[in-house]
């Protein structure tokens, strides 16, 4: 029953995301302008590189091209820039606003993570599938059809929870020295290096790739990027998937370590 | 009146004429001074206040010295696995870079100030600004002076080494590696100050556009402009001129000649082309100051 009550709470939170991203309506369509405007850049430049050749590394064109679409559109969606659902917790540890937040009976990891889902079905309607449609509509390249498709079903959320798991971790930071954009910034950085972003990881140097198949990045971006244009199958597929739920676990487990740690440390100046 | 009294009066009014003007320059090259006194003023403040968090000034330089690594690292990531891009081989995309990266550091660094001007326009910042008895554009100049750019100013110019080491440049060479330096940090502010004028008009609603422009903008310019398919190529030469920041100064410097078949004189027209960038981008600014009405927030 109580646990009940809780989830209950966490989908109100995640359900008021969504409509304060609804508010800006002429920001969102800007948006879909600007991941349109470097998707056309990076296209052309696949193209340039490709040249007349069939295929490079195993991939064929149509296949970047699709990668390159369903990357641009999940961008928002997997939240690469961690700041972006409004609920600026960091912020509020520097301000001490978090003792309000506080009275509250709920975790501060959870409700984080609920406001990602939030936006990051808000960005998938209103960004990502306008966006992906574009795309096609003016490359018309062919699309993946495999079975396997039905899996981002699951690998989709495990991507968003990745994400907004560390971005809380970089967020948390907070609570230990004042300023927490350097952490932001630094997960941002690998967030773009590490996840394949743009480059898919099959073009990675073999032991770049290797590292970037353990750390946890790949699981926020790549993973679901690369299931959805149909280049994760059987072993590497599976790999992809236990990756991403051990980092789940391991980052909820962080997650909470971290919220408990940071606010024994904590003090809120009255005022 | 006789004619040589005429004449002295005559002389005599001019006399005053250039004196006045004489006085009228000297106030303004006075003010100009002054106006200069006031930013470094305002930039030691905004760097002292930036101090304030020293670890997280140290972190953010170090990462920002890092920003090649999602900067260039797809450059040469995909140029190890392609090979040549239009003909243009992992050198050569390093001068692309090195040139962009620079520039634009300097801009990013000095005029932070007109990427955040969303918020300073929601903020009513841009009220108090407007009372104070200074030009507005050197109070947002002012106001965030990142001191922590130079990293990837540094990081930009270790590039920039690696490309010009590896091609043995003459002096005419870095002559216009300086041009193409000082053309992109004319059009980079030309663009900062274009964004920040669009946000008069849609109050911050499109301040991802202003991104498309210089974050989209360096990304291009990472690869030659002739990779690009027509329509594209030409808007980023007579539309938004782009390819002057650095490509045509690149051709210059590796004696290309342009895939697409642009006369060999048309690497002199960069810093003229960026110039009226700048300026474009300026009046931009100043238009959208007159129609400016405050929040009252």
């Amino acid at each position: 029953m109580i646990a009940h009550r809780r989830l209950a709470l966490y989908l109100a939170y995640a359900r008021c995301s969504f409509r304060r991203q609804t508010a800006y309506p002429l920001a969102n369509w800007t948006g879909v302008a600007v991941n349109l405007f470097f998707f056309l850049i990076h296209v052309q430049v696949y193209r340039a590189f490709f040249g007349a050749r069939e295929s490079v590394a195993g991939w064929k064109p149509d296949e970047a091209i699709v990668y390159l679409a369903t990357c641009e559109s999940l961008l928002m969606v997997l939240g690469v820039f961690p700041t972006q659902t409004g609920y600026d917790f960091a912020e509020r540890v520097r301000s001490g606003d978090i003792a309000i937040d506080l009275v509250r009976p709920v975790s501060l990891w959870a409700r984080s993570l609920a406001e990602r889902f939030g936006a990051a079905l808000y960005y998938a309607l209103a960004r990502g599938a306008i966006v992906f449609a574009a795309a096609l509509l003016i490359f018309r390249p062919a699309l993946p059809r495999a079975p396997e498709l039905l899996w981002l079903a699951l690998s989709l959320p495990l991507g968003v929870a990745v994400g907004g798991l560390l971005a809380f971790a970089a967020q948390s930071s907070a609570f230990w020295i004042e300023n927490p954009r350097g952490a932001v910034q630094a997960l941002t950085l690998l967030l773009w290096f590490f996840g394949g972003t743009m480059v898919p990881l099959d073009f990675y140097p073999p032991p770049l790739r290797a590292v970037s198949d353990v750390l946890p990045f790949r699981a926020a971006i790549y993973t679901p990027v690369a299931l959805a244009t149909g280049k994760l199958t059987g072993a590497s597929l599976a790999f992809a998937l236990a990756h991403q739920l051990a980092w789940t676990a391991l980052l909820v487990a962080a997650a909470g370590a971290l919220e408990r740690r940071g606010l024994r440390r904590l003090i809120a100046q009255g005022g | 009146m006789p004619e040589p009294q005429a004449r002295r009066a005559r002389a005599q009014r001019a006399e005053g004429e250039r004196s006045r003007q004489a006085a009228a320059a000297r106030g303004r090259r006075r003010r100009v001074g002054s106006d200069l006194r006031v930013w470094a003023a305002l930039v030691g403040a905004s760097v002292r206040a930036q101090m304030q968090y020293r670890a997280n000034f140290v972190l953010r330089s170090f990462l920002d010295s890092l920003v090649m690594v999602t900067d260039f690292a797809p450059v040469w990531m995909l140029s190890r696995q392609f090979g040549l891009i239009d003909g243009w081989s992992l050198g050569e995309l390093a001068l692309l870079y090195g040139l962009v990266a620079v520039s634009w550091g300097i801009v990013e660094g000095a005029l932070m100030g007109f990427e955040d001007f969303t918020t300073y326009l929601r903020m009513g910042e841009v009220d108090r600004w407007l009372l104070r008895p200074r030009p507005i554009g050197l109070q947002v100049a002012a106001h965030r002076f990142e001191l922590r750019k130079l990293g990837r100013i540094l990081q930009g110019a270790l590039v920039l080494g690696f490309a010009l080491w590896q091609l043995g440049p003459s002096a005419g060479d870095l002559l216009w590696v300086a041009a193409s330096i000082g053309g992109g940090v004319l059009f980079f502010a030309g663009a900062v100050a274009a964004g920040a004028a669009l946000q008069f008009w849609t109050l911050g609603h499109t301040s991802e556009l202003q991104n498309a422009l210089t974050y989209g903008g360096t990304a291009a310019l990472s690869y030659p402009v002739s990779a690009y398919s027509g329509w594209f190529r030409r808007a980023i030469t007579y539309g938004v001129p782009l390819a002057f920041v650095n490509y045509f100064p690149a051709l210059a410097i590796l004696d290309r000649t342009d895939a697409a078949g642009f006369p060999a004189w048309v690497p002199w027209l960069s810093p003229f082309a960026c110039l009226a960038f700048l300026l474009v981008g300026l009046r931009l600014f100043a238009a959208g100051l007159r129609r400016y009405e405050s929040t009252g927030s």
